[in-house]
């Protein structure tokens, strides 16, 4: 169900599938709240760059959410999907 | 456990909302999560605010959502040593967790996932609630879970399942209506039959949550408005026992200080109702 493994016997797909997607919504939710600013640059891109990103990294046990937050937005640098430079910070001389 | 006689109505403590915990009028308890609460807690390092509510004398009950003690691999010790030593860094009666797994074959599904309602299951969840007891300093309280999808094969209702755990365990029961909702709606779970099946007299506390309807399925989010369907659920229990406690639980999306008190407000009306 987190990598998109086989449904295992007896269960009713349709189920599996609403599961799957509550548990990617929420960790897709969590992944945004820690990483606004990556969110924001990608913008509609987020959700289906996270959502191929998290079939393919499934969360290891013992793994903290910033860990989860900070490997998708190394993958989405590594797929150029995402500015590698990060922009500027504000000098703290700068008003803004 | 002679501890809990009369928590009153309470809500979850998030550091989101600190400050309407703080002057929200009418709250009696509050929960902390015990995951988020890190560093040096046996030092009595805590929150500010978890430490003003506890010097106004407000009790604070440590609960947790990583023992995954449904699960088959061993109980992480290191996990239930920090409840238990948030548990004594508040001075709390009790501490908490859900009739769940988190974590199996080295992933974790970031939620908390039913458990298979069979004998070897029930084996399995009561010897790791018995180790976690072992290794706590105060009573354990376990939740019922929203689930969202069955497994096959299951041999008992939840709440015989819930009352075969207390029964050989002595944990005491969280009885969260919402869940208890979602899973009337989900899973076709019947909540008079649960309230039925599960030992009332080892209630500890109630828990409240919104969430949102999708037509289809209902879906537990803590982030929406508490529904009149579930407080219908809290007043079916209440008409049973009076609950130790009620406790609101919202995790997200918080709304103001007004609409958080009204919710209160109406939990304790539901209560109230019962007691005369």
């Amino acid at each position: 169900m987190l990598a998109n493994g086989p449904a295992p016997a007896g269960f009713d797909e349709q189920r599996l599938d609403v599961e799957r997607r509550a548990l990617l919504s929420k960790r897709r939710g969590i992944v945004r709240m820690l990483s606004p600013g990556v969110a924001d640059e990608l913008g509609d891109r987020f959700r289906p760059l996270f959502d191929a990103y998290a079939v393919e990294h499934p969360r290891r046990a013992g793994s903290r959410a910033r860990e989860d937050a900070a490997s998708f937005a190394e993958w989405c640098r590594a797929a150029g999907e995402l500015s590698v430079k990060r922009k500027a910070r504000w000098k703290f001389w700068q008003s803004n | 456990m002679a501890g809990i006689t009369d928590l009153g109505v309470g809500i979850g403590w998030r550091s989101e909302i600190d400050l309407t915990v703080e002057r929200l009028p009418g709250v009696d308890f509050v929960e902390v999560v015990a995951e988020n609460l890190h560093g040096d807690v046996q030092r009595g390092h805590l929150p500010e605010s978890v430490r003003l509510l506890l010097e106004r004398g407000i009790p604070v009950l440590p609960h947790a959502v990583s023992l995954s003690l449904g699960g088959a691999d061993p109980v992480d010790l290191t996990r239930v040593e920090h409840l238990g030593e948030v548990a004594e860094a508040v001075g709390a009666p009790m501490v908490s967790d859900h009739v769940c797994f988190v974590r199996a074959g080295g992933l974790d599904s970031g939620h908390l996932m039913p458990v298979p309602r069979t004998k070897d299951a029930l084996d399995v969840l009561v010897a790791n609630v018995r180790l976690a007891q072992q290794n706590l300093p105060v009573p354990l309280a376990l939740e019922n879970v929203a689930a969202l999808l069955e497994w096959p094969d299951g041999e008992l209702s939840e709440g015989q399942f819930l009352a075969e755990l207390v029964e050989r365990t002595d944990c005491w029961l969280l009885v969260d209506v919402a869940n208890l909702y979602a899973n009337a709606r989900n899973i076709g779970t019947d909540p008079e039959r649960f309230l039925d099946e599960i030992p009332l007299e080892r209630l500890a506390y109630v828990h409240v949550a919104g969430g949102v309807d999708h037509g289809d399925v209902y879906h537990d989010t803590h982030a929406h408005a508490v529904l009149p369907e579930v407080l219908g659920v809290l007043d079916e229990l209440c008409s049973r026992v009076s609950p130790p406690g009620v406790l609101l639980e919202r995790d997200d999306n918080y709304p103001s200080d007004s609409e958080i008190a009204s919710e209160l407000a109406a939990i304790r009306a539901v209560v109230d109702a019962h007691r005369g």
